[in-house]
């Protein structure tokens, strides 16, 4: 099946991003005490293929941070760090990265962020959301972006990927934050927005 | 990556047969999707298919190796047209690893990687071609390399070194 998506539809999405990206950024910035910037977000619709390509080399291994979300629309938060800058992020917590406090510092960062950034979609698009417990993996890029777009892909051979990074000042560190919505989910939104779906 | 070293990358959703010597196929961060390996045991004719999810419910849009339904007769189709037989046909299968659960629903709904599995299997049982050996389940990806001359099937898992899972 074919999706496509209005500029005006993509522009709206972006904004959300925004919205959700710079709420998620004050609840880090307030953890670390530093401040946090925030990319111009994307919002792409792309074939799923191209969609993994995207996301950067598939055989890198990264730490994610999976956040599923369910209630007026189901979709998928994503959090991405990449070995370096989850290092970075763990050493200004003082917890060590190959550790299991670093990956359990590693998930909750996830959990606070993924919430507020649900927190921010939430609140934009009326719309009752509720995240997941948050799951932190650290695999493949390709297998972790894959399989999460697998999940919303039964109905649509398009991928929509809000994309956007957050940035610690004064250091090398940043993560990217996917919002991978289902079908129907995409749907929910735009109505929430008051675009039709 | 090695550049002589000649590859086509099958990317979600995609398959492809060769019989070019030197050629290799190659699907990089398997998750819950299944590389499906088909292998000609006479002659140096190998195919891969990158399967997403099990079932196409109908849809004939979806690119042919998105669904497992679709993609095990279209994979076969093609490895015949590269001259290949039905009756020579073994296969390998990768990937199908249960990377993260999303909580709620039934478990049958969200073990995509195993249905994936399930269905590739049943299509394949359907066809008459045995499974040689699958590495499957799990919980990380996996990358998969098949030569098409040697007929070997190579395995890859994040920050290891390739290992080879079998040869024609």
């Amino acid at each position: 099946m074919k999706t496509t998506y209005s500029e005006m539809q993509l522009d709206a999405l972006r904004e959300l991003a925004n919205i959700g990206s710079g709420t998620a950024a004050t609840a880090l910035s307030s953890m670390l005490g530093r401040p946090v910037d925030v990319s111009v977000p994307s919002a792409l619709a792309l074939p799923l293929a191209d969609a993994v390509d995207a996301a950067g080399p598939a055989e890198d291994t990264v730490t994610a941070v999976v956040l599923p979300i369910f209630g007026d629309f189901d979709g998928i938060v994503l959090l991405l760090f990449p070995p370096a800058d989850a290092a970075t992020l763990c050493g200004l917590l003082g917890v060590e990265a190959d550790s299991e406090y670093g990956l359990s510092a590693l998930g909750e960062i996830g959990n606070i962020l993924g919430s507020a950034y649900v927190g921010a979609l939430g609140m934009m698009t009326g719309l009752g959301l509720e995240p997941r417990p948050p799951q932190t993996v650290t695999d493949m890029l390709g297998a972790i972006v894959a399989s999460v777009l697998a999940t919303g892909a039964e109905s649509s051979d398009v991928a929509l990927v809000l994309d956007s990074d957050l940035i610690v000042e004064g250091t090398q560190c940043s993560l990217s934050f996917m919002l991978v919505p289902s079908r129907n989910g995409v749907g929910e939104v735009l109505a929430g927005l008051g675009l039709v779906g | 990556m090695i550049a002589e070293r000649p590859e086509t990358m099958v990317r979600m959703g995609e398959l492809a047969v060769s019989g070019e010597a030197g050629m290799a196929l190659v699907a990089l961060g398997l998750g819950s999707c299944i590389g499906l390996v088909l292998l000609d045991t006479a002659r140096p004719i190998a195919g891969l298919a990158h399967i997403v999810l099990p079932d196409s419910n109908g849809d004939g849009d979806a690119p042919a190796g998105k669904f497992a339904d679709r993609a095990v007769p279209a994979l076969i189709d093609a490895m015949k047209a590269a001259g290949s037989l039905v009756s020579r046909l073994e296969a390998i299968l990768i990937g199908g690893a249960h990377m993260f659960s999303l909580g709620g629903g039934s478990e049958s709904t969200l073990n995509i990687g195993k249905r994936n599995e399930d269905a590739t299997r049943a299509a394949l049982k359907h066809a008459g071609i045995p499974v040689r050996i699958a590495e499957t389940g799990g919980g990380n990806g996996r990358t998969v390399r098949v030569e098409v001359e040697s007929g070997r099937v190579l395995v890859k898992h994040p920050g290891a070194p390739e290992v080879e899972l079998y040869a024609r």
